[in-house]
């Protein structure tokens, strides 16, 4: 199942080239780059591990990349997104974030129901490989 | 994105067009405008833009693919213009398309080398993102290297260097700087980096008359000027300062200009009477310079430079 | 204009009937201060009343003022209380229309509360005789008064965060057809929508409880579906469940149903009043609910030019008593509005600090004193073959709504998303990527219509679609000519 989070979900998966286009643009906006990746895409997983802390200050996305191709040599049947930080107040958050990794196998998520009351249902989600 | 069909190859190029429409000529004569002196650097300069504009025309006409070695050594004493060069160098190798982005970083062992285990890598690692598109330019690079500590961590900071070096040179050109000697040590130490760099640029010191005139450049950006006296004095106190310790060409005069102005406003503050006129305010006289240690020996008392 | 004056001393409380601006409306040498509430109205006078004194009548009624002295007056700080009129210039190319600015005293206004703000400033003085017409324009909130609203319970910045959705506009698309569907075929179009690709599904504005589907039907299908949606994406989903209803108690007991089955937002429609508005936003703030509202009813008093309110005003109301959306128009769709009229709209919504730009009708500096940001809804009329226009017009931060360009899909619904989902994804791929999407729009969504055959189905069938009829809300300033001509 392909998961459909970030903004580029449902173009085909982005080449490097294309990646490096994306990250120069958040860069031209001095939005600060972080690089995370998982094994669970449960929609409620809101951490995912950072590989090393965001980066400042860049000026080309190069670097961005050759940190991409060290988290994918190390965890390449992972999910890797990009976060673009805005420290901009009143925002001061993520502003942008893309997928640019996914395993060979996408795992599913089951939605679990729970009988609460009259018709209601209590809905979680699990991961399931 | 589209697979369009590529264009065919241009057959001829017009050279003289290029060099004005990439913007190097342009470039070129502003650092004749700006910087005084520095005639051997300036023709290397050239020299250097004229190759590159080459190499770039028979890259459009398909007559060679790879892209040219660009890392440079730039070598010369203290306050010859190294800096301020390789930002130039910078904005050329981005108008002739060989960086992407044209920015210069520059840092020294300090900001490459950790202090522990494992700080090294992730620091030169963080330098070298923020220089990828540009110029990284090492000042001192020789104290990266030091042969009488083998476990020294400047070793992994100079490995990680050359593999950048060999591998990215589409993504960054590496200027090494620092006094000439010691970097003839540092290369035959170290043939990785000898063999990696394409161009050497000697910085010649700047002859008494340049520093002059560099003098008087500094001052008219100020709004300053020197009477007959003190430009006399000026002479002598650059005949004198040469031939101290640490005397450091250009950042030399301008160090001794800083200190000429805080004794000119010492003198107004102390001496005047009356109100001042703009002529009063901006003018240096003789004894705000001769009253300068130069003039009484040096500055052997131990102080350093910036107490000229 | 005549020249006026304030009458003073003794003679200005005998007993009788004296101009408005004699009664001391009207200061032209007035120099508004940073707590004073500004107001901009467009008035028509009646054919022979002077314009400052018609001035002065609006910054009477809308005050202090009745039709003639009262004594009582003087029992109180009364020169104070007074709003001013202290500007009146003709209106550019409107003979007999003129802006006439009023200042109010900070004390005039009750905190937190727009039904007093507005009891005052559209109260009385828009039915005055001796005014043919009048519209308020524009207002200046003083950042005093503004501190004293909550503002919106979640803002557009937590939203993005709960909703996990950063660096585009988030899709939706108002379930369709309005009335009628069984509350198990509503959640199937829910359903359908939300896995195809859209963010958030909406209820229509007059989707309530009526006999062919009761709304806790409604509420328990679609949170089926949303959730449903959720897990065959990996993404978090939404729908806007409207619980606007007869009484603030059954509106409460709705929003608990939507909070229990959890939804992420509910909605609510304009015509509930202000007050029950504030006081949703209020339940929103104590339940980690966004807030949707649906301008339901403002084209009533916001379209014409020359009378009732602009809905720039109303935007800003609707910031201060805390909505989390607000439909605030498409230019390009098939409801009215201009391309700068509503990009002023969006500015309201959106800016830390709107600086004066009369092309786009914001007449006043207005700092907004770090109170949170409503995300604007384009929402009528759009689709997959605009998408470029939007994006160029509007941002990232708005919710594009396509019902009928995504239900009406001729492949079927999710067909319908997936178009719009890939449109808006190529389009802002193709910008960050340095392109310039308002000219090459056209040839991006093409390129991405070669992979992607629900697209290529959406722009054949809507391609040419556009709604180019002139405005009736245009600025006073520009010549505004529609954005997809």
């Amino acid at each position: 199942m392909r998961i459909t989070q970030g903004c580029f979900s449902f173009l085909p998966d982005l080449t490097d080239e294309q990646i490096s286009s994306q990250v120069d643009y958040c860069l031209s906006k001095n939005w600060a780059i972080g690089i995370e990746y998982t094994d669970d895409p449960h929609p409620r997983n809101t951490y995912w591990e950072m590989w090393g802390n965001p980066m400042f200050d860049l000026v080309d996305p190069k670097g961005v990349m050759m940190e991409l191709e060290a988290c994918r040599k190390q965890f390449g049947d992972h999910y890797i997104r990009f976060n673009a930080f805005d420290s901009t107040r009143g925002f001061e958050t993520v502003t942008m974030s893309f997928i640019v990794n996914r395993p060979k196998v996408e795992p599913k998520i089951r939605m679990i129901r729970q009988e609460v009351d009259g018709r209601s249902q209590r809905y979680s989600f699990e991961t399931v490989r | 994105m589209d697979g369009d069909i590529p264009a065919p190859l241009p057959t001829t190029v017009d050279l003289r067009a290029e060099y004005e429409s990439s913007g190097v000529k342009e470039l070129l004569d502003d650092l004749d405008h700006e910087m005084i002196g520095l005639k051997p650097v300036k023709q290397r300069l050239r020299e250097t833009a004229a190759l590159l504009l080459v190499e770039r025309a028979r890259k459009s006409l398909g007559l060679t693919h790879h892209t040219p070695t660009l890392h440079m050594s730039f070598t010369g004493n203290p306050g010859t213009g190294k800096t301020t060069v390789a930002l130039k160098m910078a904005g050329l190798l981005k108008r002739l398309g060989y960086v992407r982005k044209g920015h210069l970083v520059s840092v020294t062992r300090d900001d490459l080398v950790g202090q522990y285990i494992g700080h090294t890598a992730p620091k030169t690692r963080e330098v070298l993102k923020k220089a990828m598109g540009g110029v990284l330019f090492i000042d001192e690079a020789y104290y990266l290297y030091r042969p009488d500590n083998e476990r020294d961590y400047g070793q992994e900071a100079i490995e990680i260097l050359l593999q950048i070096m060999e591998n990215n040179r589409d993504d960054l050109v590496v200027i090494l700087a620092g006094y000439a000697d010691r970097m003839d040590k540092f290369f035959e130490s170290n043939p990785g980096f000898r063999s990696r760099i394409a161009h050497h640029i000697d910085f010649p010191d700047y002859q008494n008359e340049e520093l002059h005139r560099i003098a008087a450049h500094m001052l008219t950006e100020q709004n300053y000027v020197l009477t007959e006296g003190a430009r006399a004095a000026m002479d002598d106190y650059i005949a004198l300062r040469r031939g101290q310790p640490h005397f450091a060409n250009a950042r030399s005069i301008r160090n001794a200009l800083d200190r000429a102005r805080l004794r000119q406003a010492n003198r107004l503050f102390s001496s005047a009477a009356g109100p001042l006129d703009a002529t009063a305010l901006s003018t240096i006289e003789e004894e705000d310079i001769r009253a300068s240690r130069v003039f009484s020996g040096g500055l052997d008392s131990g102080r350093k430079e910036d107490a000229a | 204009m005549n020249k006026q004056t304030e009458i003073k001393g003794k003679d200005r409380y005998k007993a009788g009937v004296l101009k408005y601006a004699q009664m001391g409306y009207w200061d032209g040498d007035y120099q508004p201060k940073d707590t004073d509430l500004l107001a901009l109205f467009r008035i028509t006078p009646q054919e022979g009343v002077d314009a400052i004194e018609a001035a002065a009548a609006v910054a009477g009624e809308s005050s202090t003022a009745t039709w003639t002295v009262v004594w009582t007056d003087r029992l109180t700080a009364a020169d104070q209380y007074r709003a001013k009129a202290y500007k009146v210039e003709p209106v550019p190319g409107r003979p007999g229309e003129w802006f006439c600015y009023v200042a109010y005293d900070l004390i005039l206004f009750e905190e937190g509360s727009i039904a007093n703000l507005t009891a005052s400033i559209i109260g009385n003085v828009f039915s005055f005789k001796p005014l043919k017409a009048a519209r308020l324009e524009d207002m200046r909130l003083p950042v005093a008064y503004v501190k004293t609203f909550k503002g919106p319970p979640t803002g557009l910045v937590v939203e993005r965060e709960r909703l996990d959705k950063f660096g585009r506009p988030l899709l939706g698309a108002t379930t369709k057809p309005k009335l009628g569907l069984s509350g198990k075929n509503y959640g199937r179009v829910v359903y359908e929508g939300l896995k195809g690709g859209l963010d958030f599904m909406k209820d229509d504005e007059n989707i309530n409880s009526q006999p062919f589907m009761h709304w806790r039907d409604r509420f328990l299908y679609v949170m089926e579906a949303v959730n449903k949606a959720s897990a065959e994406t990996g993404e978090v989903k939404g729908s806007y469940l409207n619980v606007t209803a007869g009484t603030m108690e059954e509106m409460y007991r709705r929003a608990d149903f939507a909070k229990s089955l959890g939804s992420v937002i509910v909605m609510i429609d304009l015509v509930i009043g202000y007050t029950a508005i504030q006081s949703m936003a209020e339940w929103c703030r104590a339940n980690d609910m966004i807030l949707h509202l649906h301008r339901a009813g403002h084209g009533t008093y916001t379209r014409q030019k020359n009378h009732g309110v602009s809905f720039r005003v109303i935007a800003k109301w609707m910031r201060l008593a805390g909505v989390d959306h607000i439909h605030a128009g498409t230019a390009v769709g098939k409801l009215e509005g201009d391309p700068m009229t509503v990009q002023g709209y969006y500015n309201v919504c959106r800016e830390t600090f709107n600086p004066v730009d009369l092309e786009r009708g914001i007449y006043f500096d207005q700092d907004w004193g770090d109170i949170k940001k409503v995300m604007p809804v384009a929402s009528g009329g759009i689709h997959a073959g605009q998408m470029h226009q939007l994006l160029d017009l509007f941002g990232d931060d708005v919710v594009l709504q396509f019902g009928g360009g995504t239900i009406g899909h001729p492949m079927g619904i999710q067909a319908g998303a997936t178009a719009n989902r890939v449109a808006l994804e190529a389009m802002v791929f193709a910008r960050n990527e340095g392109r310039d999407i308002k000219t090459e729009g056209p040839e991006i969504l093409r390129a991405a219509a070669k992979w992607c055959k629900p697209l290529e189905a959406a722009l054949d069938v809507w391609g040419d679609i556009s709604f180019n009829y002139t405005s009736t809300d245009t600025s006073d300033y520009a010549p505004t000519p529609s954005a997809s001509s």
